[in-house]
């Protein structure tokens, strides 16, 4: 029976194949549209390690000064990044499963066996539960353990792409090369891995790529690095000379996350933070009102804006040219199909019920959105194709990765599609399947 | 086969009552060629219209085949109109973009036949009304009467229990029309109860009986002799039809 | 016959649903255009906004010195020499940052030592005596920064020290003292430390992030910074940037083998990237725009048309007893009329309610009126087009389709 029904929606396609061309056009685009801005919408607003959203978590705490607040447009909120000494206190706890504390520095890396000047290559000084916290891909080798953190090593980890520059891409264990014209020993080298949004860092800008090289944090301090390609805050009162007065400041410059694998161990380093906390106040420390908190990953993003307001523009427009396109479909339809009432009456009086008619209509419609929705993909690949070329040029803050075609995008469309038949094909369908069978018959 | 018994049909608007049809009653025996004729207006097309259960009536019994049709959901009434009854219309009611063979295969579709079995039944009611060799033609390319015959496969591909025709002939020439009622006569002959609805009295004659309507009630009617068939016109080719 | 509005309407009202959809359609529509234009016109206005510097003509270089060898101070002396020398520019200054740059450097203000009443966010530009020439910028009041009152880089993190003397932006100066002209007056850092405003300058933008964020409030302070690596802004001649690029950068990297140039950039690649998101969504807008107003046009032809195919009987009627052609046209344009009015009126409240609903969202100023009205005369516009033609094909049908029967 749906093979019939589909033959008879063919030949009333051909039959007007202008309005038919108009039906699936507006269809098409509409869900075109709607592929494309909900792609890149649930790209840039997607939590990318969501498996681990009940474990992970950033931590902040508000050490600010009393009169105003860190983030002026989100005045509840700590300041993103944590200090040296708090950091380090929050991280000696022994609570976390992981931790990691972390900043992002620009160095210069010569040595390699494929390169020829030295190349700029943005770092990351970060303490080892890194690679396994946010479960980092390893190519070659792996990262360094706990014990380079606290008697650090010269050790580095590359990141593919700079594996490829530095070496042409083979298995670099092992081998030395110059950071900053210090020596440091090659320990693992990462597969491709570009999480977007960039949840652990987003002070850098949340839709960069990852840093190419990977040093341990206490050589990074050994060093007397301050973060030169990360963003330091400094609020006030405060005399720094040299370094160590740097460590000592409540200068906030460091990233820190936490595992906490159960609600119980989220709990306990809850109490230990604000157990330190009230230590530190009584010290003098800490003036404005206590707000210790663990942040997971998709509330981390909502808090610093890493959504754009703008894609919720897009996606709202969107909608609305959906809507014009399928109302524009529903009257289309219900035009045609009323035209046709005469020759529904006669299948009625042939012995079509009135589910045979509303079925066989249906049918035609869904064939429109079927066919809209193919177009309305092929469409969205080349949209977002063009997105990529657009975006192609700049690296930091680039969108290259963003605006793929995946999975997503797919089930966007077909889910698109279904409403969309759903929408504008029901109450069509519906009215000619109501009409009485003697109605349009021409009979005297 | 048919009893109707005092159906009442009451059209209603907002101002206006109008009784279609008043206390009407009549039976049709299985192989009957029946006529009901009347002026416009009298109720015909109302009778038409309950007898093929297009529509429903007020109060009253219609029994069809020893079952009580009266008071049908919609989908049981769509079933039985495309079990029992053949439908033949006065403007023939194809459908324009379906060849002949795809119309008339329209009522065996929706009775979820087989393939093969379709085939069957859509062949052998072509070769009935001479038009086995124009299964491809679309209607467009067919002369009336060879639409009304199509029409006449139609009704009659799915064995039902009587023809319902409506003024058969009106939109015919003559010469075409007594082709048809030919073919209509052949077809009673084979054994199918045949309802005439028409206004002109001549094509009346052509039945056994005579039903007449005025004002929606049967006001007498006529059994005729079965008449000899008129002599062919002269010079007449029938099968140029 | 007038213009019978009523039995038009009553006609249109007994048969709805077609009706029902066009102006539904245009009310979406309007409500899309007139806000597509309000967004749109908000960027624009944004984009525009003047920089202050002379940007089509100026790039960035930063240069990085990693080995324990490489001396920064020289090395910037050298380098600025060279870049001096170069033909084809105007002048070059060493600069933690630059308008519209990536980088960004900034500190709070505040009128009095003791950090109370009005503070401001104000980013600076770290620059030599060139500073002034290589921005573009122009002295409105006071005087620029001298050789000799240029201090050396801050080492290590010495964020506490502040500079005697600072160059303000107009805007700024205004903010800091309403009413007053700001020159001689002291500010002061948030550690208490004071400068005095010894120039003001034409409004400069500040580098992206700042702009990003809403506060373009800058300053100049005469020092060379290097803590967070060496950069230098460089001004050349209409026409010559590019080549002067290519040629920094290759002389530049191979000159001193204990740093490498991190990049060079041009600061029209800076604002190309900082309006980037709102070009794109002037021209998704627009688009977008286009589409919905072309699709809801179709919608009000179609249904024209199918109005017109299922009434000819009736225009025939018309007709026949006696009505002309411009009858026919005249009742359909009218019907067509009444339709878009009605979608109008909605359209007009969903236009002003998703615009309400924006400029709370965006803190944008209110949907100006102007907005709509131009969008309704573009719709009604366009809806009246849409059914001329189809209202042309009813006035072509003939009298004597009244008496057909088939």
């Amino acid at each position: 029976m749906l093979g019939y029904y589909l033959h008879l929606a063919l030949k009333s396609f051909r039959r007007n194949p202008g309005l038919t061309a108009v039906m699936v056009g507006a269809i098409a685009l509409g869900i075109a549209v709607c592929v494309v801005t909900l792609t890149v919408y649930h790209a840039m607003s997607g939590n990318p390690i969501w498996w681990k959203n009940d474990r992970l978590y950033a931590v902040t705490m508000d050490l600010w000064d009393p009169q105003k607040p860190a983030n002026p447009r989100h005045p509840e909120l700590p300041p993103a990044q944590m200090s040296y000494n708090d950091a380090t206190a929050i991280a000696a706890s022994g609570i976390p499963e992981r931790s990691v504390v972390m900043f992002r520095e620009e160095g210069v890396v010569t040595g390699g066996s494929a390169q020829r000047k030295p190349l700029p290559a943005a770092t990351r000084m970060t303490t080892a539960d890194f690679f396994s916290m946010f479960e980092v891909p390893f190519l070659y080798g792996s990262g360094w353990n706990a014990a380079a953190d606290s008697a650090p090593e010269p050790l580095i980890v590359l990141s593919k792409k700079e594996n490829e520059r530095l070496f042409g891409g083979v298995n670099s264990v092992g081998r030395t090369l110059r950071w900053n014209d210090q020596p440091f020993r090659v320990v693992g080298v990462l597969d491709d891995w570009f999480p977007v949004p960039k949840f652990f860092d987003v002070t850098t800008g949340a839709f960069g790529r990852p840093e190419d090289v990977y040093i341990p944090l206490r050589w990074g301090m050994r060093l007397e690095l301050a973060p030169n390609g990360g963003s330091t805050d400094c609020w006030a009162l405060q005399e720094i000379h040299s370094y160590r007065d740097f460590l000592n400041s409540d200068c906030v410059w460091l990233q820190m996350w936490v595992e906490l694998p159960s609600a119980a161990s989220r709990a306990r380093m809850q109490s230990f933070m604000d157990a330190y906390w009230a230590d530190q106040h009584r010290a003098g420390r800490f003036l404005r009102p206590r707000n210790n908190r663990l942040t997971p990953v998709d509330q981390w993003l909502i808090d610093n804006d890493v959504v754009d307001n703008d894609n919720r523009v897009f996606v709202g427009m969107a909608c609305a040219f959906l809507a014009v396109c399928l109302i524009n479909t529903v009257g289309i339809l219900l035009a045609r199909f009323l035209g046709r009432a005469p020759v529904t009456g006669v299948r009625r009086a042939l012995g079509a019920s009135r589910r045979d008619v509303f079925v066989q209509h249906l049918v035609e419609v869904g064939a429109v959105a079927i066919a809209g929705a193919c177009c309305g993909l092929l469409l969205a690949v080349v949209g977002l194709w063009g997105l990529h070329a657009l975006y192609a040029a700049p690296e930091r803050g680039g969108y290259q990765e963003l605006a793929h075609f995946d999975n997503a995008s797919i089930l966007w469309a077909i889910a698109l599609a279904a409403a969309s038949a759903a929408a504008a094909g029901l109450y069509p369908a519906w009215r000619i399947g109501r009409m009485p069978p003697a109605a349009y018959l021409k009979s005297q | 086969m048919l009893t109707m018994h005092n159906i009442s049909k009451i059209y209603r608007t907002d101002l206006i009552e109008t009784h279609a049809l008043r206390n009407f009653s009549v039976e049709v025996s299985a192989g009957e060629f029946v006529a009901v004729s009347g002026p416009s207006g009298s109720g015909k097309t109302t009778f038409l219209n309950v007898a093929g259960l297009l529509e429903e009536f007020e109060s009253g019994t219609y029994r069809l085949e020893d079952q009580d049709v009266s008071r049908l959901s919609d989908d049981a009434r769509s079933r039985l109109r495309n079990e029992k009854i053949g439908f033949i219309f006065q403007s023939f009611n194809l459908i324009p973009d379906l060849n002949v063979y795809d119309n008339v295969d329209v009522p065996l579709r929706y009775r979820r036949l087989k393939s093969a079995d379709r085939h069957e039944r859509i062949t052998s009611a072509l070769e009935l009304v001479g038009l086995g060799s124009r299964v491809k033609h679309m209607p467009a390319q067919l002369s009336g009467g060879q639409q009304q015959r199509v029409a006449i496969a139609r009704a009659i591909a799915g064995d039902p229990a009587f023809l319902l025709a409506d003024e058969p002939t009106g939109n015919l020439d003559s010469l075409m029309a007594r082709q048809v009622m030919d073919l209509l006569e052949q077809i009673n002959e084979m054994g199918t109860t045949i309802i005439l609805v028409t206004h002109d009295p001549e094509l009346a004659r052509r039945a056994q009986r005579n039903i007449h309507v005025i004002d929606g009630q049967i006001s007498d009617f006529k059994f005729y002799e079965p008449r000899p068939a008129p002599p062919p016109l002269a010079g007449a080719n029938v099968s140029a039809l | 016959m007038g213009w019978n509005i009523r039995p038009i309407m009553s006609a249109l009202l007994r048969n709805r649903t077609g009706a029902v959809l066009v102006a539904v359609q245009i009310a979406i529509a309007l409500a899309v255009l007139v806000n597509a234009i309000y967004i749109v016109h908000q960027r624009i206005e944004k984009m525009r906004s003047p920089t202050g510097v002379d940007w089509p003509n100026q790039f960035w270089v930063q240069s990085e010195g990693f080995t324990s060898r490489f001396k920064a101070e020289p090395s910037m002396r050298e380098d600025l020499r060279y870049l001096r020398s170069l033909d084809g520019v105007v002048d070059a200054t060493p600069a933690n940052s630059v308008p519209m740059g990536w980088s960004n450097q900034s500190t709070y203000l505040f009128t009095n030592p003791n950090q109370k009443g009005a503070q401001l966010n104000v980013s600076f530009y770290a620059m030599d005596e060139h500073g002034l020439n290589t921005l573009g910028a122009h002295l409105i009041a006071g005087r620029a920064f001298r050789a000799d009152e240029i201090l050396p880089p801050l080492q290590a993190q010495n964020a506490t020290e502040f500079v005697p003397e600072v160059i303000v932006t107009q805007s700024l100066a205004k903010l800091l003292f309403p009413g007053q002209s700001a020159l001689g007056k002291v500010v002061y850092d948030d550690a208490g430390k004071a400068a005095t405003i010894i120039g003001i300058i034409n409004d400069v933008i500040a580098p992206s992030w700042s702009v990003i964020q809403g506060w373009n409030h800058v300053m100049l302070i005469p020092r060379t910074a290097s803590m967070y690596g060496i950069g230098y802004l460089v001004r050349t001649l209409p026409g010559r940037r590019d080549a002067v690029m290519s040629e920094v950068e290759q002389h530049l990297a191979a000159s001193n083998p204990e740093r490498v140039i991190q990049e060079v950039k041009s600061l029209e690649f800076f604002r190309t990237l900082l309006y980037r998101e709102d070009r794109n969504m002037e021209v998704f807008l627009v688009t977008v725009t286009l589409l919905v107003v072309t699709i809801c046009c179709v919608g009000i032809f179609g249904l024209a048309t199918f109005n017109v195919s299922t009434r000819t009987k009736q225009i025939g009627t018309r007709r026949a007893v006696g009505g002309r052609r411009l009858d026919i046209i005249r009742y359909f344009m009218v019907e067509n009329a009444l339709i878009t009015t009605a979608g109008i009126i909605v359209g007009c409240a969903l236009a002003l309610a998703v615009g309400y609903w924006l400029s709370l969202r965006y803190q944008l100023p209110r949907l100006d009126l102007y907005y709509l009205v131009g969008g309704i005369l573009v719709l009604w516009f366009v809806g009246q087009l849409a059914s001329w033609q189809p209202a042309r094909r009813a006035a072509a049908v003939p009298p004597s389709v009244a008496t057909r029967t088939v």
